[in-house]
């Protein structure tokens, strides 16, 4: 915290003159007030449970989180989307409550069990006011251990999931970013689509489900999260009532092996959309792990280069040209390796420059330091959007959940900014030479190919046209052999 | 304590439907002599400050044949004054660990920032500056309108269903100016100047025209004294801010338009129903019928049309409260295999038992605690808390209403839903927008007029 009081001092050192305010500068900043957070509780139930409290004194809210530490990273062969599936289908029915009890209850205490799968975790979560988190908790507990599956509800949520993909991919930056994992990682874990493809979805069975509920969802692979105004004496107490009693299993946890994959795309793909009304952009490349040495390296890296309004793929392509609406990137590590990804949606005309813009600053950001000002500027940013994510107790139990899914030191939540702030500028270039070269960087246009296709082979000859309808996202080839 | 709570861990759901105790929001007002009123919330648990200007200014005000500017204007607001360069708002923002947005609605816009506290006194000189001196140059006019332009691609013309989003005000206002999109159209961007957009700024952006709301992590004096140093010197225009008067009739007929997309992956169907201001005693109970019908999984036309019925991929009812009369929207999109004709049909049989069976106490009950838990969740950051304030004295006319709209909600009773389900749904003409995808023959030109 005193990292963040040094760095809003340098940042504007030069700016702040200390005589008779005049009208025409800004204004000095006064005395920085230290960021505080206080270190969350950690205990360990004896069936292997770990029950972690951050409190937060303030409102009457609480949010409490079953994670259970394996995702998508789990699908089997030729099922993706069963993690996704699975965690959707726990809130609907359990052998004591149908869905529609189940949705009732949850929304009667004032919140909604929200669920969902990551790459390498899978998560149940509600928000309450504290006088509603003792119905919550015993809800929260009946969802992630005792769901039924029953057929009807696969079926049903099976149809949802493929009209909601149907729509997503009549969205060009939608449809570029889910093509995006298959570019990248090929025949690899990370290759396949976590919200599973329509031939992909339509094999899984409730069986699957089941036995993917009883393979990772179990106390030793979980993590039960409060966060918010709650004891943690109280918060202990309640956790061994709701949670107590489900059983670890004698079998040990196996966790599959993990592929990285031959990277199948070299060539830039474009997706044929006629009639879109914009193209998406996507520029991706393979990342690193939470746990790499260049970790905080490559988030300071994605704060310069698309982190941000100020970053520099939006100082390019939306302020300083107008191409489109706000353009920027992502870095996402996971336990294993990791993808950065920079987009933007733009006109279907201007798609090729946004492409080359995209190109030549992710070049620059390999080939020089940033100036320190600007990687000051954009720590401060990352800084600030940290603390203020702890400010709400969503925010708060997201960040922990974080730390358990990638197994780092809860210890690690009060030690973010001054990691962030260590980065110096050469870091964060070598990142960008080591991980972000020419040759390891892919490319994806979605959007009407009429108006962009021409400009876009000229610049790379070996760009490869799909029609976005024979797209088949199961294939790292991209497009099945046989004809649909 | 820890008792109390164990012995009713036993049972799910089972909690007795008591009232929620909402810690009130606290505030201080004052009205400066040139009309700014200055609202501030102070509360220390974060050491950050958000810092809003509300301007009673909205796309209603689009100057005739400039559809969309009140927006653009809103982009413009970024891009220099007289001792700010273009963007200096993110240098004062973003650049020292906060954050800035801002957005415009039909009857208000609102700019937004949220820095360490120790920053306050910076972007309060910041947005009386741009409040006061604002200096827009032609390259940089240019260049945010092409930003607003590819907005209204992406808004428009890129999603799926942002054509019939587009068409939801067009259709269901017959003169008020409500009826023309805030996103605007490329022909009447492309036809604003720079002349355009100093008249705003001189018409519009004045101090009593506008509300500045402090959240957060200050000290009341040093914010006061900081407020008279940097607003307070601002003039006050003579001449009278233009009034939107246009009123809205009540509709005589149902209407039916039928809209279309070139991506269209499932039709989809919009109705909506005129609803009195924002600021009518009417206003609480029709957010609750909103939320019986659609807030949550457990909404009954997510019941009936998604879950049971299948027949529905997505559905939706809004209250869209205006200051002047509103819209009530019910939005489904079919599942596979539906006919818009039956989402019809399930769409209005769910509006019209509202009308007919008394709300079951329990049902009410639930909606009560999840539009309360909602409001409370708004409120955790200085942010949240400043946008409470915003909306209720832009919209609501009052900031007390802050406060008074929580209570309001708890005193909805069966008979409240059922008359106004009755007075502005089954009793009233209904709008009805079918959307479907273009026959591959009619298809037009894509992306428009570029």
């Amino acid at each position: 915290m005193r990292a963040l009081t040094c760095l809003l001092m340098v940042a504007y050192i030069g700016a702040a003159p200390a005589q008779a305010q005049p009208f025409d500068v800004p204004p000095p900043i006064g005395v920085s007030r230290p960021v505080t957070i206080a270190p969350p509780v950690l205990r360990t139930l004896p069936n292997g449970l770990r029950v972690i409290v951050a409190q937060r004194a303030g409102l009457p809210l609480v949010t409490v989180e079953l994670l259970v530490r394996s995702g998508s990273e789990t699908d089997p062969d030729r099922q993706a989307g069963l993690a996704s599936l699975t965690a959707t289908l726990l809130i609907k029915g359990t052998t004591r409550y149908t869905a529609p009890q189940i949705a009732q209850t949850a929304e009667a205490l004032g919140g909604q069990i929200a669920t969902g799968a990551g790459w390498n975790h899978s998560f149940a979560a509600i928000t309450v006011v504290r006088s509603q988190l003792v119905p919550a908790l015993n809800l929260l507990a009946d969802v992630t251990t005792q769901p039924k599956f029953a057929s009807a509800e696969v079926e049903r949520a099976r149809r949802n999931a493929l009209d909601a993909l149907n729509v997503a991919m009549a969205q060009p930056a939608a449809l570029a970013g889910m093509t995006t994992g298959r570019v990248v990682f090929g025949d690899g874990t990370y290759g396949h689509r976590p919200g599973g493809t329509p031939t992909s979805l339509a094999r899984i069975r409730r069986v699957d489900v089941a036995r993917l509920h009883g393979t990772i969802y179990r106390p030793d692979n979980a993590t039960l999260i409060f966060a918010g105004d709650i004891d943690p004496q109280q918060a202990l107490h309640l956790a061994a009532v709701s949670f107590g009693r489900w059983g670890r299993p004698t079998r040990p946890l196996v966790t599959p092996a993990f592929a990285h994959g031959r990277l199948r795309e070299s060539a830039p793909v474009a997706l044929d959309m006629p009639g879109a009304g914009q193209a998406g952009v996507v520029v991706a490349a393979r990342g690193v792990a939470r746990d790499a040495p260049d970790y905080y390296a490559g988030v300071v890296l994605n704060a310069l280069l698309g982190g941000g309004y100020s970053s520099r793929l939006n100082q390019e392509i939306r302020i300083r040209r107008g191409l489109s609406y706000g353009a920027g990137s992502s870095f996402d590590a996971r336990r294993s390796g990791g993808l950065f990804a920079a987009s933007a949606q733009t006109a279907n005309a201007t798609a090729p420059e946004v492409l080359r813009l995209m190109l030549q600053e992710i070049a620059t950001a390999g080939d020089a330091p940033a100036e320190p000002t600007e990687l000051d500027a954009r720590k401060a940013s990352l800084i600030g959007e940290y603390s203020r994510s702890l400010e709400t107790t969503g925010g708060l139990a997201r960040q922990i959940a974080g730390l358990e899914t990638d197994g780092v030191e809860l210890a690690e939540i009060a030690h973010v900014i001054a990691r962030v702030s260590d980065v110096q500028p050469s870091a964060a270039q070598n990142f960008a030479r080591t991980h972000l070269r020419a040759g390891s960087i892919s490319v994806i246009v979605a959007g009407d190919a009429a108006q962009f296709g021409d400009a876009l082979r000229a610049e790379h000859p070996d760009t490869r046209t799909i029609e976005a309808k024979r797209l088949d996202l199961d294939d790292p080839a991209l497009v099945s052999p046989a004809p649909k | 304590m820890i008792g109390v709570l164990l012995l009713a861990a036993g049972a799910v759901g089972a909690m007795p439907a008591a009232k929620l105790q909402i810690p009130p929001l606290a505030f201080t007002e004052r009205v400066l002599a040139n009309g700014l009123r200055v609202v501030a919330a102070e509360d220390h648990s974060s050491p950050t400050v958000s810092v809003q200007v509300w301007y009673d200014v909205g796309s209603k005000d689009d100057p005739d044949g400039r559809s969309g500017f009140a927006h653009l204007f809103e982009h413009l607001m970024f891009k220099g004054s007289r001792y700010l360069r273009a963007e200096q708002f993110d240098r004062l923002t973003e650049d020292v660990g906060g954050a800035n947005n801002a957005g415009t609605g039909d009857d208000s816009t609102m700019y937004e920032n949220v820095v360490p506290s120790n920053h306050l006194e910076r972007l309060l000189w910041a947005e009386a500056e741009r409040m006061a001196n604002l200096n827009v140059d032609d390259a940089n006019f240019r260049s945010e309108r092409a930003v607003v332009e590819e907005e209204y691609r992406q808004r428009v013309l890129a999603d799926p269903y942002g054509r019939l989003q587009n068409a939801i005000d067009t259709r269901s206002y017959a003169v008020h100016p409500y009826r023309r999109p805030g996103i605007g159209n490329i022909d009447e961007l492309e036809a604003a100047s720079l002349e355009d957009v100093r008249a705003f700024h001189r018409t519009f952006y004045r101090p009593d025209n506008a509300v500045l709301i402090v959240a957060g992590d200050f000290d009341p004096k040093e914010l006061d004294a900081w407020v008279d140093r940097y607003f307070a010197p601002i003039e006050r225009p003579a001449t009278a801010i233009p009034r939107v008067t246009v009123v809205e009739p009540a509709r005589v007929r149902d209407a039916r338009y039928t809209e279309r997309g070139p991506n269209v992956p499932l039709p989809a169907l919009a109705l909506t129903w005129l609803a009195p201001s924002a600021r009518s005693p009417d206003a609480a109970a029709l957010k609750m019928v909103a939320a019986l019908l659609g807030n949550g999984e457990s909404s009954r036309l997510n019941q009936a049309l998604v879950y049971r019925g299948q027949i529905a991929q997505d559905v939706s009812f809004s209250a869209d409260l205006r200051v002047d009369k509103g819209l009530l929207v019910a939005l489904a999109v079919a599942a596979s295999g539906t006919s818009l004709a039956t989402l019809e049909h399930a769409l209005l049989a769910e509006i019209d038992l509202l009308a007919t069976k008394p709300v079951p106490g329990a049902e009410l009950a639930k909606v009560r605690t999840q539009l309360l838990t909602q409001a409370l969740l708004g409120r955790e950051t200085p942010l949240g808390k400043a946008e409470a304030l915003g909306e209720a004295i832009l919209v609501g006319g009052d900031a007390q209403r802050v406060n008074r709209e929580l209570d309001e909600l708890q005193a909805v009773t069966p008979a409240d839903v059922q008359r106004v389900v009755r007075t502005y749904l089954t009793g009233a003409n209904r709008v009805t927008i079918e959307y479907l995808q273009e026959k591959p023959a009619a298809k037009a030109a894509p992306g428009g007029t570029q």
